[in-house]
């Protein structure tokens, strides 16, 4: 314990501190410039000066720590002395402009100087001239108003890992500075803007059109995008999102924000949101009053049931949408409808990984928290990159790798290319070779541990027929993995989407076994935890019980007051292909696009176009929309109440901030559905249907939105997990897969964009414009090409004239297409075929030639 | 007193290792290892050497924090970034004498367990990079640097590390920073280099003079040693004198020597026979003294009692026709132009100054610049991260002291008076 | 882009150092010498040889003020106008490369043969006024000695 006294006041500290943190903690302000708690300290605006008993010279408080017996002054004549004489020089090259700074109102220069003081413009020299930088896409840059705290460059630095800001020159003529306009590694995160004091680093998107003060309301709620599910204020005038603003101490984010949480919120201004309901007539889709489009769901899912039976229906679940709303979609589909063809694009890569550990690990595999990777000491990264697809995971990746853990990337992972030790390329589509003989020699090590013998015996059969691949860093990979004490693995679903994909997931299930390690499943997808909770899945109700199991399944019936059907459903590919052999006459799409966001999209509008009625509700008219016979006007998550569950397995609260003009919640518009259906969903509200959810999810037992407030809905909950894990390993005949392509194309996971929200951001847009083909640098070399040249691809299914973009990192032949651009979109490219055991579609088609244009 | 620092530079081969063994170099490293490093330690301590950079830190203290650390491995750092205006006293060492600094190296880092040293060589200094590169390859061939030092388990690998102009990088955790390959600007201390240095592990930063006098302290004894010069900062001492004297140059003499003896004695007087009016003793960071004042012991302890600082023993001698305003101005030049930037009363603060000494030296001085000179300064001093602030404001504050007239008559005449 | 020669010679420095981020002032140094002047070019070479941010490496290339953001002359003179070098006339050297040469502070001759670069301190006061021409020291320069010298760097 120790004991000092600030102003006179005796404070106890458990740890040594610094000045300024104990002064705080002690409801003591002393004012800094430079200093912030997420930032390592460094002394330099000279404001927290502080007097210390013994000391002879003031001292600051942000760089001292504190000793047993300090005696600190926070405030006297010559410390206020002192600090006026810091904001004069300050001030001196600051330009008095307040009030055309969009700063003016919420900058902690102001606010100081408003305090201490004006100083009497002593200063009769010139001041320092820098025009304003508008060359940025998204932030301005102000190097007059900067007051070289570094705050900025030490949070792109330290805190994002990104390294895209400096400070240039010294003295008097230094300025942070990108790089460049085109070279720098910004990824767009705009942390800098939020730790920045002054108006020297600006959000593009908000200058001039607000002030601070103007705001109408703030609400806390959740990102929509992806799964991590980061915490921020929606600050809203006039109905509109004006700011997202991340907050010290709110949500795992705590203070941070990704390029798509603090910019992407703009697709919910778009002017091109739907308004009303559209019908289809003559061809065309006209708009339609609320009552003739239900009246008319009504009459056809009816018919179709009636005539049919209700496996000729078929419902698509939305990852984007919340808790309640996929609640009530897949009761209203498995009561109303009588089917259990339920199934989201959650199958093209977490909601089958998810089901596949868990039938062998047992569920909550997957539920870690993002937090403690930080304490990892061997981290694998494979998959996908965890900075792109899920970025504030990816942050954490980066701060295992700063507090010194081993981090090994088997693939690509461009971002954490400066923080890896050791990356390993396995050859094309071949990782599962590569994991199985890691998985077998860590068995040599290891194993069995004999605590599921379905996983032990299976291992056992791998290692007899393994071969050491010829790759480097093999041994190494297989040493670090071995000399891990925490080691956490972190999966993306690029290696999912293989067709034998399974295999893989098989080697990264036992080695999580053998090492007992966490494993974090990437989710691109702010809900697909929750779809998969709520029941969102073919085979599975609320919970995730098992459909087949008469008991779980009477369970439903008796509280819904229905019969459930008893087989299993189609999944999402089969939902696909069945539509196309006409076996499914009527497909309800809710918050969804599966014309785009599934592989080979010529046959998935093919397929979808030939179905006798399809129901679309979503907030654009999406490729999928486009060919529905009802389009329904839904509300964006800003405009809705509900939770969302994250990757983690965290429950947090979605709330209203924005009153939409037009539009319905999906819960409310399904609920009306089932009600002229005859099977009664009377919600008054989101609280009553989570109400439901604890009293019948044996999961969410007891969850109220008054919990969820409080932070206390983590896995597992006050529920009962499903206990028990299958006795035997699926498994599926060896597909001998040869490959002699010039080049293989997968997809890409931007951190700028994630599909169907994305697009429609302007600010997003803005970032990145236009898709690209990314490629190895040296490969390009080899073909004459250089970064911003204009290309064909020839597929097997289609070509593409696309820019390339050269990446130094990729060694391997792969090169990379995302799908969030209309038209040009990686999935237009690909075909698929299932993979046996996951059902997840096997990209194939990737063997490309690319020629110059 | 003979020379031991400045031994045989005279020899226009002194740099070669041949010559330097002539003359009984390297001996003293046979000797020091058949001490105990804590030994050698001790006879530093006993000898009473203190830091020549500038600040006279004893040198075994700095040694025995760093020594006392647990953590392996541990690194020696010469500075020899000799950037403080008015300086040039280790550059003889630097290009004439290179083997007394390896041999001053090979010994302290036996003395402090550290096995890997760096010289961290002003970018200014082209021709000493090439004279130490030579000299520390010699010394690689005739094993007095290596893994078996003279056939011992005793390990010491030296390389150079060039500079590439910045003043600040002579302050010792701004040097750091740039052997670490990045912007020379100080780091908050604690940690201390001892402790946190260098790849974060215990560090010593000597400078390259206090480097040289580990071997003669091991040639003669800590006893007589501590017999040189001043009582309580013993040891030779290397004096710099330039500016308005017959002889300027580089002079070996006891510690606290008087200022007035430098000048009048060995730089052979004021030049031409004009007048004194100032010294700046310690470099141009230390206050100015005016010719009454120069009758002072140039050490450590006595300097402060006079008005100003032994700093780093550059002297530099202002005659009668020289204006000190113009001399503040440009030594506030050379600050704003050193300043790293990281702390707001030194970045802003120098510039200031800087620019208002710039206005009366162009004749447009205005009524209360001498009052904003003394408040900027004041408001400078003291609150800086490190101490390149205070030095630019003492000097501001030193000259005001002494040649305000000369300021007030500028302003009033509104031009220079030379 | 570096040639395999410079990369070798920089994996050589990086050798020295317990880590590669050690080697970027010696690594810069380098690159001046293959590119004549720290180009955007010159800097992001660094930053791929040394595996750091492009960002870091200019933030320390414009730090220190040996490394040159511009084109320079074939021969560099790097003339002294601190205190001992002023008080014994390197002003009066300042204005003669001026009227002579149409050199300033960081100018160019127009033939490309000499660059000025006003320096502080370079530690000849002892033969002020002293100046660096390209690595030669040179000092108890005056008007005519310096247009002497001058001449015989063509």
């Amino acid at each position: 314990m120790i004991t000092i006294t600030i102003n006179g006041k005796e404070i106890k500290l458990e740890k040594p501190v610094t000045v300024l943190e104990a002064a705080r903690a002690n409801g003591i302000k002393i004012p800094a410039l430079c200093a912030h708690e997420q930032l390592e300290k460094y002394g330099g605006c000279r404001l927290c000066l502080v007097e210390v008993e013994k000391m002879p010279r003031l001292q600051t408080s942000c760089t001292l720590t504190v000793a047993d017996g300090m005696v600190i002054k926070t405030e006297s004549e010559n410390i206020t002395k002192a600090r006026r004489g810091v904001l004069e020089f300050l001030l001196i090259n600051h330009p008095l402009d307040c009030p055309v700074c969009d700063k003016a109102g919420e900058c902690e220069l102001q606010d100081l100087v408003s305090k201490y003081g004006a100083s009497a413009g002593r200063f009769k020299e010139e001041k320092r001239k820098t025009p304003e930088s508008h060359e940025d896409r998204i932030l301005a840059r102000n190097m007059e108003r900067c007051i070289l705290c570094t705050r900025c460059v030490r949070m792109c630095k330290d805190v994002q890992g990104a390294s895209a800001l400096t400070i240039v020159e010294r003295g008097g003529k230094s300025r942070m500075e990108p790089f460049s306009r085109e070279s720098f590694n910004c990824e767009y995160c705009g942390n800098c803007h939020t730790v920045c004091p002054v108006g020297a680093i600006l959000a593009r998107p908000n200058i001039h059109n607000y002030r601070p003060w103007q705001i109408d309301r703030e609400v806390e709620t959740v990102c929509p995008y992806c799964g991590v599910g980061c915490s921020f204020i929606l600050q809203v005038r006039d109905e509109s999102i004006k700011r997202t603003i991340p907050k010290l101490g709110l949500g795992l984010n705590n203070g941070l924000l990704c390029s798509r949480g603090r910019w992407g919120y703009d697709f919910a201004n778009n002017p091109e949101r739907l308004k009303y309901p559209l019908i289809r007539k003559n061809g065309k889709l006209e708009q339609s009053s609320w009552d003739e489009a239900l009246g008319l769901i009504v009459n056809k899912l009816q018919t179709i049931k009636n005539t049919q039976g209700g496996k000729a229906i078929a419902g698509i679940a939305s990852p984007r949408c919340t808790n309640e709303d996929n609640y009530v979609f897949q009761k209203f589909l498995r009561t109303a409808c009588q089917t259990n063809n339920i199934d989201s694009v959650s199958r093209l890569g977490f909601a089958s990984a998810q089901r596949y550990f868990e039938d062998i690990l047992g569920q909550g595999i997957t539920a870690n928290m993002i937090a403690g990777l930080k304490n990892s000491d061997v981290i694998i990264v494979l998959g996908g990159d965890p900075t792109a697809v899920n970025p504030i995971l990816g942050l954490s990746v980066r701060a295992a790798a700063r507090n010194g853990a081993k981090i090994v990337v088997i693939g690509n992972a461009k971002g954490l290319e400066r923080f890896k030790t050791l990356k390993v390329t396995p050859p094309v589509f071949k990782e599962a070779d590569v994991l199985e003989a890691v998985l077998s020699e860590i068995a040599k090590v290891k194993g069995p541990r004999g605590e599921k013998p379905a996983i032990d015996k299976r291992i056992n059969e791998l290692a007899g027929k393994y071969r050491t691949p010829e790759i480097s860093g093999f041994n190494e990979l297989k040493e670090l993995l071995l000399s891990g004490k925490s080691v956490s693995i972190v999966l993306g679903t690029d290696i999912v989407q293989r067709t034998n994909g399974h295999k893989a997931l098989f080697a990264v299930a036992g080695i999580t076994y053998l090492l007992e390690a966490r494993l974090y499943l990437l989710s691109e997808r702010a809900n697909e935890q929750g779809l998969i909770d709520m029941g969102c899945l073919p085979d599975a109700l609320p919970g995730g019980r098992p459909l087949n199991i008469n008991d779980f399944r009477k369970r439903f019936e008796t509280s819904w007051g229905s019969s459930i059907p008893s087989d299993n459903g189609l999944t999402l590919m089969e939902i696909v292909d069945a539509s196309r052999d006409k076996k499914i006459k009527a497909l309800y799409v809710m918050g969804e696009n599966p014309a785009f966001n599934i592989p080979n999209n010529p046959y998935v509008k093919e397929a979808l176009s030939a179905l006798e009625f399809l129901v679309v509700q979503d907030i654009f008219l999406t490729e999928t929309a486009e060919i529905a016979h009802v389009v329904l006007p839904a509300l964006s998550w800003s405009e809705k109440d509900g939770t969302y569950t994250n990757l983690e397995r965290r429950i947090q609260r979605l709330r209203k901030a924005v009153n939409a003009p037009s539009g319905m919640e999906d819960w409310k518009i399904i609920s009306e559905v089932s009600n002229r259906m005859g099977c009664k969903m009377q919600y008054r509200g989101t609280e009553e249907i989570i109400d439901e959810i604890a009293d019948i999810s044996p999961l969410y037992k007891g969850l109220t939105y008054d919990e969820i407030t409080k932070g206390n809905c983590l896995w597992p909950y006050k529920g009962e997990p499903l206990r028990g894990v299958i006795s035997e390993i699926p498994a599926a005949p060896e597909k001998s897969d040869d490959y002699k392509g010039d080049f293989y194309l997968v997809p890409e996971k931007l951190l700028f964009h994630s599909g169907t929200l994305s697009r429609r951001s302007s600010s997003l847009n803005r970032i990145c414009p236009e898709p690209s083909l990314k490629i190895g640098e040296g490969h390009a070399q080899r073909l004459g090409l250089k970064d911003g040249d204009n290309v064909k691809i020839h597929a097997s299914d289609g070509n593409l004239s696309i820019k390339i973009s050269t990446d130094r990192y990729i060694k391997d032949n792969l090169v990379f297409i995302s799908n969030n651009f209309e038209g040009r979109g990686v999935f237009s490219l690909l075909r698929y075929s299932l993979d046996p055991v996951t059902k997840a579609p096997g990209l194939e088609g990737c063997e490309i030639k690319i020629e110059k244009a | 007193m003979e020379n031991f620092l400045l031994k045989n530079i005279e020899n226009p081969d002194s740099a070669d290792i041949e010559e330097y063994l002539k003359i009984g170099g390297y001996k003293n490293i046979a000797k020091a290892f058949e001490l105990e490093p804590k030994a050698i330690i001790e006879e530093v301590k006993k000898a009473g050497l203190r830091g020549r950079g500038g600040a006279g830190f004893p040198t075994a203290m700095k040694w025995s924090f760093a020594a006392a650390d647990p953590k392996f491995p541990k690194y020696l750092l010469c500075n020899a970034d000799e950037g403080e205006p008015g300086t040039f006293k280790d550059r003889p060492i630097l290009e004439k004498n290179p083997h007394l600094l390896i041999e001053g190296m090979v010994i302290s880092g036996y003395a402090l367990g550290a096995e890997y040293g760096y010289i961290y060589l002003r970018g200014e200094y082209p021709h000493a990079k090439d004279v130490l590169n030579k000299a520390i390859s010699q010394a690689y061939e005739k094993n007095y640097l290596g893994d078996n030092i003279l056939g011992k388990s005793i390990k010491f690998h030296l390389a150079v590390h060039q500079g590439a102009g910045a003043y600040i990088c002579g302050e010792e955790t701004a040097l750091i920073e740039s052997l670490e390959g990045k912007r020379g600007q100080p780091r908050t201390r604690p940690p201390f280099p001892v402790n946190v240095g260098a790849w974060a592990m215990p560090t010593v930063v000597n400078n390259v003079e206090t480097l040289c006098n580990i071997p003669y302290i091991i040639s003669i004894g800590s006893e007589a040693y501590s017999q040189i010069g001043s009582k309580d900062c013993p040891g030779p001492k290397l004096y710099c004198v330039s500016g308005c004297v017959e002889k300027p140059g580089v002079y070996e003499l006891p510690m606290g020597t008087s200022l007035k003896d430098i000048i009048f004695n060995h730089a052979g007087g004021i030049k031409g026979g004009k007048k004194l009016k100032a010294v700046i003793p310690g470099g141009i960071s230390t206050p100015v003294l005016p010719e009454s004042m120069i009758d002072c012991p140039m050490d450590f302890s006595s300097m402060p009692k006079h008005g100003s600082m032994l700093g780093s023993g550059a002297v530099i001698v202002m005659d009668e026709s020289v204006c000190m305003v113009k001399v503040t101005y440009r030594a506030l030049k050379f600050f704003e132009h050193e300043s790293c930037g990281k702390c707001t009363p030194c970045r802003e603060g120098t510039e200031w100054l800087r620019k208002s000494l710039g206005r009366i030296e162009r004749g447009e001085g205005r009524e209360g610049d001498i009052e904003l000179l003394q408040e900027i300064s004041e408001n400078i001093m003291g609150k800086t991260f490190c101490p390149l602030g205070d030095g630019a404001a003492g000097v501001v504050l030193g000259m005001l002291k002494h040649f305000k007239g000369e300021f007030e008559e500028k302003i009033k005449a509104k031009g220079s008076r030379v | 882009m570096l040639s395999e020669t410079v990369l070798k010679e920089i994996e050589e420095i990086k050798a020295k150092y317990p880590s590669a981020r050690s080697a970027l002032l010696p690594a810069l140094y380098v690159a001046q010498r293959e590119f004549g002047w720290q180009s955007e070019k010159a800097m992001q070479a660094v930053a791929q040889a040394l595996n750091l941010p492009e960002a870091e490496v200019r933030g320390t290339a414009t730090f220190y003020s040996m490394y040159k953001h511009k084109p320079m002359g074939r021969h560099l003179i790097q003339l002294c106008t601190n205190v001992s070098c002023m008080i014994l006339g390197a002003e009066r050297l300042v204005d003669f490369l001026k009227n002579r040469y149409g050199l300033t502070q960081n100018g160019t001759t127009a033939d490309g043969r000499f660059s000025l670069v006003i320096m502080e301190c370079i530690g000849g006061c002892d033969m002020a006024p002293a100046m660096l021409l390209n690595t030669d020291f040179y000092g108890d320069l005056t008007e005519e000695k310096i247009g002497e010298i001058l001449g015989g760097y063509k």
